[in-house]
């Protein structure tokens, strides 16, 4: 209690003043100490031992205690101490074992008071006791504890801690006899200065070496210690067995641990190395500091409050060779700057909301922002102690689910999978596409498919209906426009097209009634050419071998087609997308090669106006005499394209641009196909459609991407009988003439895909090993294993 | 309409960041509790945590998923100044059993002096990089050259931004025409107003990163960035969360104007602004199509953008943290006319319009 009161009087009941400030030092500094006055600070290192003033503005050398010639190594100080209760004492301890006091009253220039050589090596830490005048204590690099009376030549008692090294010794608060001490192995000892045969209690603090501790100034039975182990642990020593209260996790090796006044859960801890920075904690908030100070350019060496109840000032010594003083209220403060929120969209609309409890409890009444968030928080602390404390904060998770049907990706998903890209007459895959749209309430895709259907087939095959139902952006840019064109106008246009397009684009420019001749003009046109009304496809599949037809299968098989859309083109299969070539130049050399699936149907919608001419003529003659070709519409059709997957539906861009094929594919470059394509394989497989993608893949006409499947493809199969590898076909080996793989059940040579259990390795056709397992678990080659599948 | 589902995340500090994985099926959280945590989703649609584990000595402020191509691989990135990846490891013990999966750390990013604010990896035809910007202004790109070996990674470059970092977003454009290129944000609250979003693009010639244009209106802190995901489109969109939500268009020039090999000029427009959060926004995320665009500010909701057809942003949803009504007070300046509780429809047709619902 007394020297409360002697403290309050030396604050002279003004309040401290000052401001963040440092100076320079001719020398790194090892460790600070402040004078009780908390105007004075003594500053020790290797080569430096000096007294600072502290002033309002700046700090002022006061003292240089490094005198004489020769520089002696009582002088290279690793710590120093100055005491609290007398202005004029100090002791520093040298890298050479010697503890030296020093007496700042003495008249002559070398302050130096009394050399205690007793220790054999470093001493690390010197302390006086809290209230006893001429009590100190040094703990050693030699394993050993000495306490000294001042007015003694040599030390009063002697402690040995039974271990390597003592890194730090602190005289209790409160308890008058007390003091820890902290060592290397990890271990930290309680004492009593009495008795200095064997320590009152030892525990483990730390993994590795406890560099440092501070008891809790106001709290008599807490202490904090801190570790090469990045940890500050707070422990609580009145109980029987000292128990962990608090675990704060820094970020390197903590060198010096001090509790700031009048702050009860603060602390300020400094690092050994790496880190420069010195921070502030609230224990009970362990893993955000609570300020931190970033002024120092290399290690922070000592850490010392100005003053016992001065919470705003703090002062610090570094191997930067400077000196600082800290305002707490221009620390950064970490929590502050942490994003609270976090948020991310999920592929089916949901989301993932986390955030701080505080901003989304019900009834926040939280004020709206006011330009500075940076309010201290101390000061609050400090308006009202008893608040309880608001700096542990949590978050709430929470994903909000996007309901079914009600707007998620599902659109997405079902639109890629019943969508026909390929396959069938070009009418017929616009008309399924427009329905699938349809039915998926998509309207204007629904629409566009059916537009396109009208531009690039012959009008007969449109419904009446669904032209009614074009009421969209189509129907009053894109037929007006139409019908208002002049023949003439056109004709420069169309004359690089080529030669096909253009034989095509007179047809269709005629009037309906010439229809019928000008069709077999371009039939004879084609005579000329290819021999035939077959499309150019037919040749590229005329020069397939046989033998892939057996075990490949053909997408377009698997749509029945209606009798009607039965025209010769489609008797011949396309096999042309599933050759089994590499991607090389000859697979893209012609361009009139298409390897285009609908490519083909170019013809049979050029052939259709013959068939259905009445149709035309009696219901939509009006709008289809003056018909313009397909051409024409190609640059309003790449507009349209583009404006999908500038809206984010690169599904609609990319289906169309399958779907038309050559009509459209020149007229957008390479490049952005590219990308759309890429785009769209990416969405694709984010959403697992992996058959879709490959179809996706498989139907694209850009090298780049048509190559993204047959990478790494070649399966290496080795024949069962002989070992030898198998080159030219996969069931047959050519060493020893036997069938390599047999089904298990039919006993045939499978072709396709083969399954086998990796256990005993019999297998077969998978339809018949699926078959065959539904009805038992034994292999069915009879040899007794319980086969898996998967 | 939305359906919120709460997590019970039991982490035991503030959570820094959410990420969805690729295929939206797993789900990571980061903590100041320096944990990570995985959750993947039941068949049930719940989300269970099957990976907990502590990450770094220091806060995480950010966790991100690679392409699955590269494997079940996590980055992390800490107030510590570390950035770490992780992966998954999958094989049969006894943690499989109880539901939990295993991660292990295979790199540590050590080359920071002050925390790493955001880390991310780049966009997966550009092969297995990644990007960390730090504290003292210097966005590092680093690369795995072998994709099998996730322990080595190699420092590409350090692009220095002058001012201190606090998110970064790769351009996600899959097209040869973009070059990669990469957005950084800096939280730098000094009253000197300098522009606080740079853009850096990469150049072929001269192989390195230089800046190709900076937001000069952007003058405030900046809290998150974000790409939308580019489908297709010859342009980019980018989304800022400063003290408000903004939206800018970057077009690029065409290149034959330009000089030959310098980096692409942007026309750079502003399409929307927004302080409709009445507070510091920090976050924005962009769905999957790059169509609408989340927001979640200091008023602790999540808003939801979209455009029309004419390129008019309006909010078309609020939803409020705790999934309690929003407070009609707290909407003004809302576009949405509906007072009290209600969670509109997300529209998915072309011709987004903002229909309110009652919402229970």
């Amino acid at each position: 209690m007394e020297k409360m009161s002697r403290v309050t009087t030396a604050l002279g009941g003004s309040a401290l003043t000052g401001r963040t400030m440092h100076c320079h030092l001719d020398a790194p500094a090892n460790a600070i100490s402040v004078c009780r006055d908390a105007a004075q600070v003594v500053v020790a290192g290797r080569s430096i031992f000096k007294i600072y003033a502290i002033e309002d503005e700046q700090f002022v050398e006061k003292l240089n205690l490094r005198v004489g010639r020769k520089p002696s190594l009582n002088l290279s100080c690793a710590d120093v101490v100055w005491h609290q209760m007398d202005e004029n004492l100090l002791a520093t301890a040298a890298t050479n074992g010697v503890v030296v006091t020093w007496n700042l009253g003495r008249p002559s220039r070398n302050k130096q008071d009394q050399l205690f050589t007793e220790h054999k090596r470093t001493v690390n830490k010197v302390c006086f006791h809290p209230t006893e005048a001429h009590v100190l204590l040094s703990g050693s690099q030699d394993g050993f504890m000495k306490c000294f009376d001042l007015r003694r030549k040599d030390s009063v008692s002697t402690f040995s801690g039974q271990s390597e090294s003592v890194r730090d010794v602190q005289f209790s608060i409160r308890d008058y006899f007390t003091f820890a001490s902290t060592f290397e192995n990890g271990n930290v000892q309680l004492w009593d200065i009495r008795r200095p045969d064997r320590c009152e209690r030892m525990f483990t603090a730390h993994n590795g070496p406890v560099f440092c501790c501070d008891w809790h100034p106001e709290d008599r039975g807490w202490l904090a210690t801190g570790g090469r182990d990045k940890m500050v642990k707070v422990w609580d020593m009145t109980t029987h067995r000292a128990k962990e209260v608090h675990c704060v996790q820094t970020i390197a090796s903590v060198a010096r641990v001090k509790w700031r006044p009048e702050c009860r859960h603060h602390l300020a801890t400094c690092s050994m190395m790496v880190d420069h920075n010195i921070y502030v904690w609230d224990v009970r908030r362990p893993f955000v500091p609570a300020a931190m100070f970033e002024e120092h350019r290399d290690v922070t060496t000592g850490i010392a409050w100005r003053h016992p109840h001065d919470p705003s000032f703090l002062l610090s010594g570094s191997k930067d060779s400077t000196l600082c003083q800290h305002l707490f209220r221009d620390a950064s403060q970490p929590v502050e700057r942490a994003n609270p929120e976090g948020l991310c969209y999920g592929l089916f609309g949901d989301l993932a909301f986390a955030a701080k409890e505080s901003l989304v409890a019900t009834e926040s009444g939280r004020k709206p922002y006011a330009g500075d968030r940076r309010h201290p928080i101390f000061f609050k602390r400090k308006l009202d102690p008893a608040e309880p404390f608001v700096g542990l904060a949590s978050s709430a998770l929470s994903v909000f689910e996007i309901e079914p049907g009600s707007g998620s990706m599902s659109w997405f998903v079902d639109t890629a999978e019943r969508y026909a890209l390929a396959g069938r007459p070009l009418a017929e895959l616009c008309d399924h596409n427009a329905k699938v749209a349809r039915e998926l309430g998509r309207n204007q895709v629904a629409q566009t498919w059916t537009m396109l259907r009208i531009i690039y087939c012959s009008p007969g095959l449109a419904s009446a209906t669904s032209l009614n139902h074009s009421v969209g952006k189509g129907s009053s840019c894109g037929l007006p426009l139409m019908n208002s064109f002049n023949l003439k106008d056109m004709a420069p246009g169309l004359g690089s097209e080529t030669r096909l397009d253009r034989s095509k684009g007179d047809t269709r420019s005629d009037t309906v009634l010439l229809d019928s001749s000008a069709t077999l003009i371009t039939n004879e046109d084609n005579e000329e050419t290819e021999g035939s009304d077959v499309p150019a496809d037919y040749l590229l599949g005329d020069v397939e071998g046989e033998e892939e037809e057996l075990y490949l299968l053909d997408p377009e098989h698997a749509h029945p087609e209606e009798p009607e859309y039965v025209l010769p083109q489609e008797a011949f299969p396309l096999r042309h997308e599933i050759v089994d070539t590499p991607p090389g130049p000859e697979h893209l050399q012609d361009k009139a090669d298409s390897p285009h699936v609908s490519g083909s149907e170019a013809d049979a919608a050029s052939l259709a106006p013959v068939d259905s001419s009445f149709s035309l003529i009696s219901i939509s003659h009006a709008l289809y005499d003056t018909r313009l070709p397909p051409d024409f519409f190609s640059a309003l059709v790449c507009d349209m394209l583009r404006f999908y997957a500038e809206q984010g539906d690169v599904q609609m861009a990319v289906s169309v641009l399958i779907v038309l094929g050559e009509r459209v594919r020149k007229d957008i470059d390479e490049q952005t196909q590219e990308h759309w394509y890429t785009s769209y394989i990416d969405l694709l497989q984010r959403f697992c459609l992996w058959n879709v993608s490959n179809q996706v893949v498989k139907l694209s006409t850009s090298r780049a991407i048509s190559c993204l499947n047959q990478a790494s493809t070649t399966l290496h199969v080795n024949c069962s009988h002989c070992k030898r590898p198998m080159s030219s076909r996969g069931w047959v080996c050519d060493r020893c003439h036997r069938c390599a793989s047999m089904c298990a059940v039919c006993h045939h040579v499978v072709k396709g895909l083969f399954v086998w259990c990796q256990g005993c390795s019999h297998g077969g056709h998978l339809q018949h090993i699926m078959k065959w397992l539904e009805g038992s678990s034994h292999c069915p080659a009879g040899c007794g294993h319980l086969c898996e599948y998967s | 309409m939305f359906v919120a589902r709460h997590i019970a995340a039991d982490h035991k500090d503030l959570i820094h960041d959410v990420s969805f994985d690729f295929h939206g099926r797993r789900m990571a959280t980061c903590s100041s509790d320096q944990s990570v945590k995985v959750w993947d989703k039941s068949e049930s649609g719940d989300w269970h945590c099957t990976a907990s584990w502590k990450t770094h000595s220091g806060s995480v402020w950010r966790v991100t998923w690679a392409h699955p191509e590269f494997g079940q691989v996590l980055a992390s990135c800490s107030f510590d100044r570390t950035a770490a990846v992780w992966e998954e490891i999958v094989g049969e013990s006894n943690d499989k059993l109880r539901g939990q999966s295993h991660w292990v750390k295979r790199t540590t990013l050590v080359d920071s002096r002050t925390s790493v604010t955001d880390v991310k990896f780049a966009p997966k035809h550009m092969g297995l990089m990644l990007a960390t910007c730090s504290a003292d202004g210097i966005v590092r790109i680093y690369e795995a050259p072998d994709v099998m070996n996730l322990s080595q990674w190699s420092l590409q470059h350090e692009i220095s931004c002058k001012l201190s970092c606090s998110c970064i977003s790769w351009n996600p454009s899959s097209s040869r025409a973009h070059s990669p290129m990469i957005a950084v944000g800096s939280d730098d609250s000094s009253p000197n107003a300098m522009a606080k979003v740079q853009i850096f693009e990469y150049n072929e010639n001269t192989r390195k990163y230089a800046k190709a244009e900076t937001l000069m209106t952007v003058t405030d802190p900046v809290h998150d960035i974000a790409f939308a995901p580019n489908l297709g489109r010859s342009f980019h969109i980018l989304a800022v969360a400063t003290k408000d939500v903004r939206i800018f268009t970057l077009k690029p020039v065409r290149k034959e104007l330009t000089s030959s090999g310098g980096p692409t000029k942007f026309e750079i427009h502003i399409v929307a602004q927004f302080d409709n959060h009445n507070s510091q926004v920090w976050r924005v995320s962009w769905n999957i199509t790059g169509t609408v665009l989340a927001s979640s500010g200091d008023d602790g909701c999540v808003r939801l953008w979209k455009a029309n057809y004419m390129d008019n942003w309006k909010c078309t949803g609020i939803l409020k943290g705790n999934g309690s009504p929003v407070n009609g007070n707290s909407q003004q300046g809302n576009s949405n006319p509906s007072l009290g509780s209600n969670i509109p429809n997300l529209q998915n047709s072309l011709n987004g319009s903002s229909s309110g619902r009652k919402h229970s």
